[in-house]
Order: structure tokens, then C-alpha cells, then sequence
């Protein structure tokens, strides 16, 4: 008899691998009933999990790394062992704020990787004038949002937490919170950057592959507790969403599975607006750029489904470089516990999918497609670089903490996450 | 569930209700009303909502579990400068059994950290109580609302059955309801199976007007 399962989701693009999964028998096949939930609220989707609600979710990685790091509710419930897809993000500014830019500094904004430097220039000037600081959006705290628009903002000089006000909009309303002016800019995934662009009112300045790239986006998360007592059901639900990511990322097959994950059950968006997305074809980037950009998704090829914990130590990392976790943390540890590449190399070997040797790499080495051979079959890798071509060692967080000029001093989490009301209910 | 449990003399509590459906809203306010300072947000999210809640400074904000803005006030937990006093979730109480009450009806509530658990519950379970009571009545309304159509489907097939077969009500009533029986479907099934099959004949579909 088939396994039921219920597994949460986002309305968002990458949601691509539960969706076809589903739609094409995937989960059927590996002996799996499963039902999808769509939240609109990450903090909705992590209670469900948290909750015993459903059973696994399409989670933001560092909310898994957030979880295993002890902050926020649910403190070390979190694990994943499966990273559903890799970049996705983008960077959009109003029309406005774009011609602002272009004005101070024309030199910079015809660079890619665009750097936020124009951006600079324009607070600069606006404080200068007296005027209010720009507003922009992320998604959720603990997101790639949040970490790759701060790391944009800041490798320009820009003080993310005190040269602007940084908000939190649900994706489905940054259009329209960016056509009325309450925002100015945001990150998020798509489709909301190529709604803003197809709208007319807002410029996509850089992709988050352009700021790391091959970075580590969703992730399918479960509860801890849930992966020890169901571990078969575990690995049959990976090797399902396995087979279905390397389904994914034929290009060809990206067109039906636009039809699939547009439709009023999943993202619920124009055709059109989906198939860029998901494709990377004739991309805006750069503010005025239409360019091919394969990459924009990556769902299976370089060992992208593989938990690497350099990932989430790297997220880990900006948690603490922006005081979001506490600085003595111990982060192996952390790591080891948020991601789980044993697991992952158990589900995937019999399907034939070459496996890494180790459990890190370094991060930002790689420029061009490389090789990876310490697996069970070399594997063709692509680049890891970051917007700044800084190299990040996964054996030295302190060290490249250290290293970022433009970060918190100190931990905002103060007396906060260590002093919880315990009980309203006593 | 107690809804006048406050402690006396203490100010009264300042919530802010974050709530999409005005008609739940007005429910959950008109509960609260006695034990707290409330104000309603119905369609306010992002930066609108930031500023709303940086000017009235609420203590307690109760809101759908459900709403997308909860991200939005998920960040305020860690502004500091925006908010220098942390929100703490309901959620993360241990024990768990408020939670799962609470989340099983579709009630998030964000407090103060330092305020005594006391003092917020029983706004919480005014919530909880006027967020159930909202759904009862709405699962009543759909259920009327389907009763009625499906009287309406019955008596046009009843109709149907009587001008093409000069069948008497009575009889027509009781061959749809044979046929109910013995094909194990509701009435209303069988009454609109009646409508296209006989609409088809006639050369129009009984689902026209729909």
C-alpha cells in the first residue's frame, strides 16, 4: 500500500520539482501518495512542519540552517537532505530608482556584474538632500533573499541596516508594492522579478547566480524526528524528487513544466511569465540586458541536489556576520546537524547518481565549469564564484567573517531568542 | 473560555488584529473590545504595516496563521532600531497544546516579550473562540447555500422530466429518487444527470442557464 504523505510549497517557480513530481507520477512510482499544500506564508509553512501538520516541505535553505543553528521557533527540529534547486533569485529596482542610478554613475551600470555601487551613489545623494533612506524587500529573515541582497548591497559599501530600511513583503505583493512606491527595490525569486520587467515598472539589476553563483536556494525539509522514524519513506521521497530534478533540467522539458506548475493549483501565473523564469531565456539583468541565462535555474546538473555543508556553513556565516545567530556558535556542528549528504548519497547511489566524496568545498574558486572528482563518478561542476571574488573556506568561518568590512558589531539577537515566553499557557 | 478574565487596575492591553476577512475582523474585535485597546488591519501589509505598527505599539498582535504578512512581522523580531522590543511568537511556548488549539483554528499571536502570559491569554482564547464560531457559520451558510442549490437543480429536472415524459410531479419525483437508490447518488446528482441527458435530446443543455 502506498505511503501517504503531505509536503508544503510556495507559490513560486521553484516549487517545479514537487509539482512535476506529482503531475508526472513520480511519487506514485516510488510507492508514495503524496498531497501539496500551498502556504503564502514561509512562517505558516515552517509551523505546519514544526507541528506535524505535513510532513516535509519546499523550505528557504536557511531556514533549515536557522533551525539546526537553535534560533527561532523549532529550535533543531529542522534537516535536509535534499537542495531542490540552485540560484533563481533577482534583484529588481523601480524604473526610477534604475534612471537615478544610471545618471550618477553611467560608467557602472553598463558593468556585469552590475555593482551596487550607482546604488551608493544615490543614498549618498539622497542623504545629503535630506531625504528619506530607500525601502527595499526581501522575503523572509532567515531567506537567500535577505543574505544575497545584503551581500550585493554591502560589497559596494553600502550598510544594509543603516543606509536603508530593509522590509519583508510577501512575493506575491512586491509588484504591487513596488508600482505604488512603498518599496524601491527587492530580491525575490521569480516570478515576481520578470512580472515587474513585463509591467513596465521595474529594472532586474543582477541575478543571485551573478552574486554567488551556483549558490544553494530551496531545500526539501523535514523534521528531524520525522527522517529517523521514516527513514525508507525518506529515501523513496528523495529518489522520486532525484529522478524528477534530472527531468527538470532538459531544457525542453522546461516547457512543460511551465504548463504544469503555471496553472491556478501552483503558481497560478501567466504561461509566459513562467517559462522565462523557469527557462532563463531572454533574461533582463544588467537593467537593460536581454540575455540567455541557462543557469538561471538549476535543478539537477552540478551535484546541485546534494547538501553540500559548505553551503550551510557559508549561510551560517552571514547569519553571524549580520548578528542574526550568535558569533560562538559551534558551526560544524550546526552544519552537520542542517544538512544531511549521507542521507542524500543513501537514496540517490542506486539510482546511479555519482556522489561526492567529501561533505565541503570550497566556496568561490571556480570561475569556469570544472570537474569534480573526488566522487563515486567525476561529476561536471559549475562555477561557484561570488560577486567580490572573495574565497570562502569552510574550515575558517572566523577568519572570513572577519574579513567583511560592512557588517553588524553587534548581535541583534540580544536577550531576544534566549528569552522566550516559555508558557502563556501557565 | 473565559473572555473577562484581566486582571483589574493594569492599562489595558494595545492589539493590533491583522485580519484580510473584515466580517472575521469585526468578530474578533467585538470580543476583545471589553479587555483590550484594539486596532484593525484589514488590507495593510509590507511597509504600510511596518509604519502602522512603529505608531500604535501594540503589545499583542493577533493575526490570521495563514496571512502572507506574517513574514512580514516574523522580521520584526529581528529590527531592533524599528522595534526595540522583541516580538516573541505564541508558538514558541512549550507544551505545545495552546499551539496546536491555536493553530488549528488559523490564530498567530505575536506578544511582547516581558508581558505575563496572564494577562494575554485570554485575549488569545477570545480569538481562538471567534475565529471557530466564524467558521461554523460560514460552513452553515455553504451548506445552505448548496441545499438551495441543489433544491433548484431537482425542481428544473423535476420539470424537465414532467414536460418530456407527461409525468406527473409526484412521479417524476419518485423516478429520481429510484434512480438515487439504486445507483447509490445523491438526488442532486441524478437530478443534474437528468437535466444534460434530457437537455441533450432536445437538442439544448440543461446547464445553459448555469
Amino acid at each position: 500500500m502506498a505511503t501517504s504523505l503531505t509536503l508544503g510549497f510556495a507559490q513560486l517557480t521553484d516549487c517545479a520539482p514537487l509539482a512535476v513530481a506529482k503531475e508526472r507520477g513520480a511519487f506514485t512510482a516510488h510507492g508514495l501518495d503524496v498531497t501539496l499544500k500551498r502556504f503564502v506564508s514561509w512562517a505558516a509553512m515552517r509551523d505546519a512542519l514544526g507541528t506535524g501538520a505535513i510532513d516535509g516541505a519546499h523550505m528557504l535553505s536557511p531556514m533549515v540552517v536557522a533551525s539546526a543553528a537553535g534560533v527561532g521557533p523549532f529550535p533543531r527540529e529542522f534537516t535536509s537532505a535534499f537542495t531542490l534547486n540552485l540560484n533563481g533569485n533577482a534583484i529588481t529596482v523601480s524604473t526610477a530608482l534604475f534612471e537615478a542610478m544610471a545618471g550618477m554613475a553611467p560608467d557602472t551600470i553598463t558593468r556585469r556584474p552590475l555593482s551596487a555601487y550607482a546604488l551608493k551613489m544615490v543614498i549618498d545623494r539622497r542623504k545629503e538632500d535630506g531625504l528619506e533612506p530607500l525601502t527595499f524587500a526581501h522575503v523572509y529573515p532567515h531567506s537567500m533573499h535577505a543574505l544575497e541582497l545584503r551581500y550585493w548591497l554591502a560589497a559596494a559599501g553600502i550598510d544594509p541596516m543603516r543606509d536603508l530600511k530593509l522590509v519583508v513583503v510577501p512575493p506575491s505583493l512586491v509588484v504591487d508594492a513596488l508600482a505604488s512606491g512603498q518599496i524601491d527595490g527587492y530580491c525575490v525569486g521569480e516570478p515576481w522579478n520578470n512580472a515587474a520587467v513585463v509591467a513596465g515598472i521595474g529594472r532586474t539589476l543582477i541575478t543571485s547566480g551573478e552574486i554567488w553563483s551556483n549558490g544553494p536556494e530551496k531545500v526539501l525539509a523535514v523534521r528531524e524526528s520525522w527522517a529517523s522514524a521514516n527513514h525508507e519513506t525518506h529515501l523513496k521521497l528523495l529518489a522520486a524528487l532525484s529522478e524528477t530534478c534530472a527531468w527538470l533540467d532538459e531544457m525542453d522539458n522546461r516547457i512543460t513544466a511551465a504548463q504544469i506548475i503555471s496553472t491556478p493549483d501552483y503558481v497560478n501565473a501567466p504561461f509566459d511569465e513562467v517559462v522565462g523564469s523557469l527557462t532563463g531565456k531572454n533574461r533582463q539583468t544588467g537593467g537593460e540586458l536581454r540575455v540567455d541565462m541557462p543557469d538561471f535555474n538549476v535543478f539537477h546538473r552540478y551535484a546541485a541536489n546534494f547538501p553540500w555543508r559548505s553551503h550551510a556553513k557559508w549561510i551560517l556565516s552571514q547569519m553571524i556576520r549580520w548578528g542574526e545567530a550568535p558569533a560562538d556558535i559551534d558551526t560544524g556542528a550546526v552544519a552537520k546537524a542542517a544538512f544531511r549528504p549521507d542521507i542524500y548519497c543513501e537514496a540517490v547511489k542506486p539510482l546511479g547518481v555519482a556522489c561526492p566524496g567529501a561533505d565541503e568545498k570550497l566556496e568561490g574558486v571556480h570561475s569556469h565549469a570544472w570537474l569534480l572528482k573526488d566522487a563515486s563518478e567525476a561529476v561536471a561542476m559549475g562555477p561557484d564564484l561570488f560577486l567580490d571574488r572573495r574565497v570562502f573556506d569552510p574550515s575558517n568561518l572566523d577568519g572570513y567573517i572577519s574579513s567583511f568590512s560592512v557588517r553588524d558589531q553587534e548581535s541583534r539577537l540580544g536577550a531576544l531568542d534566549t528569552s522566550q515566553v516559555s508558557s502563556l499557557a501557565k | 473560555m473565559s473572555e473577562q478574565g484581566v486582571v483589574v487596575k493594569a492599562a489595558p492591553l494595545c492589539v493590533l488584529l491583522i485580519d484580510e476577512d473584515p466580517e472575521r475582523a469585526r468578530q474578533v474585535e467585538d470580543g476583545l473590545i471589553a479587555n483590550a485597546v484594539v486596532h484593525t488591519a484589514t488590507a495593510t501589509h509590507g511597509r504600510v504595516l511596518l509604519d502602522l505598527i512603529a505608531r500604535i505599539s501594540p503589545d499583542v498582535i493577533i493575526m490570521d496563521c495563514n496571512s502572507p504578512d506574517r513574514d512580514t512581522i516574523e522580521s520584526l523580531r529581528l529590527v531592533a532600531q524599528s522595534n526595540p522590543k522583541p516580538i516573541v511568537m505564541f508558538v514558541e511556548e512549550e507544551g505545545g497544546d495552546r499551539m496546536h488549539d491555536a493553530i488549528e483554528a488559523g490564530v498567530s499571536a505575536y506578544v511582547i516579550d516581558g508581558l505575563k502570559p496572564k494577562r494575554v491569554q485570554p485575549l488569545i482564547d477570545t480569538a481562538i473562540a471567534r475565529f471557530r464560531h466564524m467558521d461554523g457559520l460560514r460552513n452553515e451558510l455553504k451548506k445552505t447555500k448548496e441545499d438551495l442549490a441543489a433544491r433548484k437543480v431537482i425542481e428544473r429536472a423535476k420539470g424537465l422530466l414532467m414536460q418530456h415524459h407527461g409525468m406527473t410531479e409526484d412521479q417524476a419525483f419518485s423516478s429520481m429518487r429510484t434512480m438515487s437508490q439504486q445507483q447509490g447518488k445523491p438526488l442532486k446528482d441524478v437530478a443534474e444527470n437528468v437535466l444534460t441527458i434530457v437537455g441533450m435530446l432536445s437538442g439544448k443543455t440543461g446547464k445553459a442557464d448555469e
